[in-house]
């Protein structure tokens, strides 16, 4: 498992520098990392707020739909980062569950102005 | 009771679209125009060097365990002495700072102006939306709601007995403003001016920055435990290496 401290020419950039005890972040990267999990999470709850407006969700299945889409993004995530977490965030909870209902608002104006769209007008 | 009310395609060409459209506009607008407004503002000397001394306090402290105990403690003095260390602030100077923030015209011509430019754009287009759009039915949210909402939601319509899923254009705007949010900050970047509780935040600590945090920056360094992590190495070395091989 390489340690990285300043490396920024990829993208998901490596935060932490070594083992158990002496945790330290390379706080311009941790926080370039945050920016991409919330710009992905707005991204996909848009995207998803719009499908399920096409497919005419109403009511609970919307919101299934919107935590289903949360949940996709997070895999995908672990799976960007290759599963060692702990190189480029500090906690399992940023990946899992930052952002979460941040992107919620979006969702519901993009369901509705989709679902109105295709299926009332 | 539970059919579909079918609404004229009028109604999605000329109030849905151009409602979402504008809004956009709007926060593209005041992006720029806040942008352009700031760009005329010189920084304090001052205010930029006490900024930089409590981003080295805070790095010695971040770092502390990865220098020797009598270096650490050099630095240390160095920040926190009482005569003439860097952190240490008399009591007669520690409000001036604040005093001044609030008595200085730039300062305060500032915060007006992005609180202005933040308020009157909705103001005007919560005018507008409510002088044209009102007393008819603009949009159906695809979830059901209590009837408690209905007095929010409808209330240009008169009507009791529509279905609190179909909603007038008010109500169309605010979500709008909520759910563009997250579309602004995709499309300009995350400096934009858009978001009403990040600028609330930023604005609010702005003010104490300068002043409180020497005070806080000071007391942190003074209770760090130093400890040296170089004896550990071998260990650590040991275990990264074991886990490689293995």
């Amino acid at each position: 498992m390489a340690v990285g401290h300043g490396d920024s020419s990829s993208s998901d950039k490596k935060s932490t520098d070594a083992l158990n005890d002496l945790q330290t972040f390379n706080a311009e990267n941790l926080q370039s990392n945050m920016k991409v999990i919330y710009y992905s999470r707005t991204f996909l709850s848009i995207i998803g707020g719009v499908i399920a407006g096409i497919l005419g969700f109403k009511g609970l299945i919307g919101f299934v739909f919107y935590f289903l889409v949360m949940a996709i993004t997070s895999a995908a995530l672990t799976a960007k980062a290759k599963f060692s977490i702990h190189s480029y965030f500090d906690t399992w909870n940023r990946v899992l569950l930052d952002g979460f209902f941040g992107g919620l608002m979006s969702f519901v104006l993009f369901w509705t102005f989709a679902y109105d769209i295709v299926h009332i007008f | 009771m539970a059919e579909d009310l079918v609404l004229d395609t009028a109604i999605r060409d000329w109030v849905l679209i151009p409602l979402s459209i504008v809004m956009v506009l709007i926060g593209v607008l005041r992006y720029f125009v806040s942008k352009l407004m700031r760009s005329t503002q010189v920084p304090d000397g001052k205010i930029v060097k006490e900024g930089q001394v409590i981003v080295r306090a805070r790095n010695l402290r971040a770092a502390a365990n990865f220098i020797p105990a009598k270096s650490f403690r050099a630095r240390r003095a160095y920040f926190s002495n009482e005569e003439n260390g860097l952190l240490h602030v008399p009591k007669g100077q520690a409000q001036n700072p604040q005093a001044q923030m609030f008595s200085d015209p730039n300062m305060a011509m500032d915060m007006m102006k992005k609180n202005l430019s933040m308020i009157i754009p909705q103001t005007l287009t919560f005018a507008w939306v409510n002088f044209f759009f009102s007393g008819f039915v603009a949009a159906k949210i695809p979830f059901p709601l209590t009837q408690r909402f209905r007095s929010m939601l409808q209330n240009g319509i008169d009507l009791s007995t529509v279905d609190v899923s179909y909603v007038s254009s008010r109500s169309w705007y605010f979500l709008n403003l909520f759910g563009l949010r997250g579309l602004f900050s995709l499309i300009l970047g995350e400096d934009n001016a858009t978001d009403d509780a990040q600028r609330m935040m930023q604005m609010s600590g702005f003010g104490f920055d300068p002043t409180k945090n020497l005070g806080a920056e000071k007391d942190g360094l003074d209770i760090v435990q130093h400890e040296w992590a170089l004896p550990k190495f071998e260990q650590r070395a040991e275990a990264v290496l074991k886990k490689l091989v293995s």
